[in-house]
């Protein structure tokens, strides 16, 4: 029911109705005075976002350089002939996940990388890998990637990062191992002035010839004017200038306060429990310890809330993928990822840590176990029956719907 | 030429599993259509969605669902989710209808928090604006009859009769080509009763002085009368919860797989191509992509793009791309000093400059910034909170960012965002930020493949508002047995409309599938 308006509303009258009924041919004709230009360019925006976040890059290895007897360094400049002609920038701590065929199956895998995102602009990445850590891959690019040889990767993802809004501009690094790579992209950074912060590093090793970047983070650390210092923990040897044991609270707090530091923490399994009952004694906040992704688990059955009855034991699992039907072998101590791949089903993975969701599918029947610090998934995805295959483990036979790789 | 290899056959395809292909798959599967939906990512909601970091779930754009109501009131999305498509979810009420700062202001710093519900309404902004009551009742009764008179439009299905326009609607039609501000100075409202009538235009992206009022209007009476709600567990709860009603009814998603080609012969859809090379047969398909995506680079062959859907592409001008800044904190919202969910802070008084300003590369003068936990409060761990504040930007400005700068930029307007929101309420939130992600124009283009980063579909200007656009949806149908749904649609953007528009797709659709199927059947017989 129209009210009739007490404000007297001048400019609408008899004008206005004609204003009304000339709305579309007004529409017609700024419709037909338009161009009528085809847009084959892709606008800029999507521009950016694709050379930012490339779906894939395709590299050559240029170079491969020994760190240590048991580490190599791959350097990868971009493969023009499948059309990648730049490298993407990133952010130091992030990492590319390569795809492998091995014997019939595709697997990802993802790892930092150790070189700075100044170099990126120069035309190449480096990565760093050890040969026994991370299991058949890293042994698989050790055997089989040399100077010439074409490997795809996905674009930088991640968000093991120093944020200058979030962490402090001190950071307490703590590396184990290859756990070291992203620091040095860090250092880097921090040396070619990208990152205007202070990074004291703990880095633990077994023995002295264990230690990658040793001649260049002692280099970096003379010329840094006190913004790079490097504490070498040495598990099996007593040197002198190297700190013996491991990097506990105590020795943390031998070379600095943490009060208000961000600690930026990357290595193996084994590490992140250790420093994690080390970091609760200094009673540190939450904000200011940031952790690079757990990694695949290897050794769930010793997990507390693991069923016990499910150890050593292996379930059939009926997978629906795109238009395919298959019942394949799930091992109750190894994820369903590593299931669907063994079984040479190539699901979509990233992080291989619970984190990413590239790998999310929808479990129809059967039980699983979820560890709870890699369980990375949205509330609704629980409610619906969602899981991520990288961090679930089968105890029951199961039915599940994956998609399709992208 | 087109061959005719096909795999497979539907009686319907959707194009993207955002707010509108969602609702699209769902009601064409419950009018028993054998309906296919494709999705280029692997999760369902396109911009309606969620993401995880540390041990808050984010959610990337919702603010408020409009036009949805109590369960015993229930708006037109409400009834379109529960009673149409039969969700069955929880959704909350969003406490109060909005919180406006503007701290330069004429005549000093305007603060104004305000209710939902007519009277409320009315009454707080006499508390504020002494002597507005008059102006305002008549305002709201203005935006009552535009809202009577879309709906008996859209009843009468294009036949509408001008004599019950006239007798019935007779303010719908005088304000129907003009701006919102062209009317609120034609009803004389009081310039600070303006300014807190008009605190929604961002959610328009468009400014008083080109925003076509009856949209305006619409949006504003569904907001104040039915308040506004969200869904308990972020947007993916519901698009999630889609999904899975889509395939209950039978119809079938395809994930990480995108649309390349939308095959077409003699002006009729025949099928489409994927980037996982299926060939699949359809003579209809509804389009979450916007037409601009659709006609410049998904019709093939090119031959098939009609003139004139490419000039009606390019004379509007495609809406604005957001800048949003997601901070976990960990405080609690009473500790930080936040007691609203919805904040409106405009540093610049006029919305026609924040418009403008919009379309540079500079510190944001506007934004809309929202703390989640105020309408949910268990949405993150106890002692912590959930806050985004979100700005719009024009593609075009994100143009000539270099990768290399680009992760200074967005922390440096981050921040300059952080410092506007921290100064307007005289809190300090930057010591609290356990976890801090940043999306710019580039993260929208990346997530969903949108035009230029747009969240917005096309610029609601007078002449291209929901009106006109209804007044000639059957002219403007250049191929047949396409239609097009999500925040590109006549409906225009926003959760509600793009929600509404996927049923109103798929319910012209079906009504083209019938009438091809009873024609078939009349030859055969």
């Amino acid at each position: 029911m129209s009210k009739e308006l007490k404000v007297k509303i001048k400019p609408f009258g008899f004008l206005d109705l004609l204003a009304f009924k000339n709305l579309v041919p007004t529409r017609k004709k700024i419709i037909n005075s338009a161009a009528a230009d085809l847009i084959e360019a892709t606008p800029p925006v999507n521009v950016l976002s694709q050379r930012l976040h490339p779906k894939t890059q395709h590299f050559v290895i240029e170079d491969v350089t020994f760190e240590t007897p048991s580490a190599k360094t791959y350097r990868l400049v971009p493969d023009e002939e499948s059309e990648t002609n730049e490298l993407a920038f990133f952010r130091p701590g992030q990492y590319l996940a390569f795809s492998f065929k091995i014997n019939g199956s595709t697997v990802k895998r993802p790892y930092s990388i150790s070189s700075s995102p100044n170099e990126a602009l120069k035309g190449y990445y480096d990565i760093t890998v050890k040969k026994d850590e991370g299991g058949f891959v890293s042994r698989y690019i050790w055997d089989n990637w040399d100077k010439g040889t074409k490997v795809t990767s996905s674009g930088p993802e991640g968000h093991f990062c120093y944020d200058n809004l979030r962490d402090s501009g001190k950071i307490i690094g703590i590396a184990g191992g290859c756990g070291i790579t992203p620091f040095r992209s860090l250092a880097r950074s921090i040396m070619e002035g990208l990152l205007d912060i202070e990074l004291l590093l703990f880095y633990g090793c077994n023995k002295k010839e264990d230690i990658i970047f040793y001649n260049e983070f002692s280099e970096l650390e003379k010329n840094s004017g006190g913004k790079f210092k490097i504490v070498y923990v040495l598990a099996e040897e007593e040197l002198e200038g190297f700190e013996q044991g491991f990097i506990t609270s105590d020795l943390i707090r031998k070379y600095t306060d943490v009060e208000k530091k961000s600690f930026f923490i990357c290595g193996p399994q084994g590490l992140y429990k250790f420093i994690g009952k080390e970091l609760a004694k200094l009673n540190i906040e939450r904000k200011y310890i940031r952790r690079e992704v757990f990694g695949e688990i290897k050794d769930i059955d010793k997990y507390d809330g693991f069923p016990q009855e499910a150890s050593e034991k292996s379930f059939e699992m009926k997978v629906h993928i795109g238009d395919d039907s298959a019942t394949i072998p799930a091992k109750s101590t190894e994820s369903l990822l590593v299931a669907l791949e063994r079984a040479g089903l190539c699901p979509p993975s990233g992080c291989r840590s619970g984190a990413c969701g590239l790998c999310r599918s929808l479990l129809i029947d059967g039980n699983v176990y979820i560890p709870k610090d890699v369980d990375g998934r949205r509330m609704a995805d629980i409610q619906f029956g969602y899981i991520h295959p990288c961090s679930t483990f089968p105890v029951s036979d199961l039915e599940m719907i994956v998609p399709r790789e992208a | 030429m087109v061959t005719n290899d096909y795999q497979k056959e539907y009686d319907a395809l959707v194009i993207g599993a955002g707010n509108g292909g969602l609702t699209a798959a769902a009601t064409l599967a419950g009018k028993g259509m054998k309906t296919l939906l494709i999705e280029q990512h692997n999760l369902p909601g396109g911009f309606a969605t969620s993401f995880v970091r540390g041990r808050f779930e984010f959610e990337p754009s919702l603010h408020e669902i409009s036009d949805f109501g109590p369960p015993e009131d229930k708006g037109a999305t409400r009834q379109l989710l529960e009673d149409k498509i039969g969700l069955d979810l929880e959704w909350l009420r969003v406490p109060e209808a909005y919180r406006l700062i503007i701290p330069n202001e004429k005549g000093g710093r305007l603060d104004v928090t305000m209710p939902f519900g007519k009277e409320e309404y009315i009454s707080k902004l006499e508390e504020y604006v002494p002597g507005s009551r008059p102006y305002v009742t008549d305002f709201i009764c203005l935006c009552e009859e535009v809202v009577n008179a879309f709906n008996y439009l859209a009843e009468s299905k294009g036949k509408a009769d001008k004599s019950i326009l006239m007798d019935k609607y007779p303010n719908f039609l005088k304000t129907a080509s003009y701006s919102l501000q062209d009317v609120l100075d034609a009803m004389k409202i009081p310039y600070l009763a303006q300014k807190i009538l008009t605190a929604y235009w961002c959610y328009l992206g468009l400014g008083t002085k080109q925003v076509s009022f009856t949209i305006f209007a619409a949006m504003f009476y569904k907001y104040v009368m039915r308040a506004a709600y969200i869904p308990k567990y972020r947007s993916h709860g519901f698009t999630v919860a889609l999904d899975k009603r889509i395939r209950e009814l039978g119809g079938e998603i395809l994930y990480n797989t995108k649309v390349e080609k939308i095959l077409v012969e003699d002006g009729k859809v025949a099928g489409v191509e994927t980037s996982k090379g299926d060939k699949i047969k359809t003579q209809f398909v509804i389009s979450n992509a916007s037409p601009h995506l659709v006609y410049n680079q998904l019709i093939y062959p090119k031959t098939e793009i009609p003139e004139i859907a490419l000039k009606t592409c390019n004379a509007r001008k495609v809406g604005f791309s957001a800048f949003v800044v997601y901070l976990g904190l960990n405080k609690s919202p009473k500790d930080l000093g936040i007691n609203e969910y919805s904040y409106f802070v405009y540093s610049t008084p006029d919305t026609n400059d924040i418009y403008k300003q919009f379309h540079e590369l500079r510190r944001p003068t506007g934004q809309a910034t929202v703390c989640l936990n105020n309408a949910i409060p268990d949405c993150s761990p106890e002692g912590t909170s959930i806050l985004y504040l979100t700005t719009l930007y024009s593609g075009d400005c994100w143009s000539k960012v270099e990768p290399k700068d680009y992760f200074e930029l967005k922390n440096k307007i981050a921040e300059e965002m952080i410092d506007e929101f921290e100064k307007a309420l005289g809190i300090n939130i930057r010591d609290s930020i356990e976890e801090i992600e940043v999306a710019t124009p580039a993260t929208f283009a990346n997530y969903t493949g949108a035009f230029n980063g747009s969240i917005y579909g096309y610029e609601p200007v007078s002449w291209d508002s929901v009106l006109p656009r209804m007044m000639c949806m059957n002219d403007e149908k250049y191929i047949q047995g396409l239609e097009f749904a999500g925040g590109f649609a006549f409906r225009c953007h926003g959760y509600s409309s793009s929600l509404q528009s996927g049923e109103t797709a798929a319910l012209l659709t079906y009504k083209n599938f019938m009438e091809v199927k009873n024609s078939e059947q009349r030859i055969e017989s």
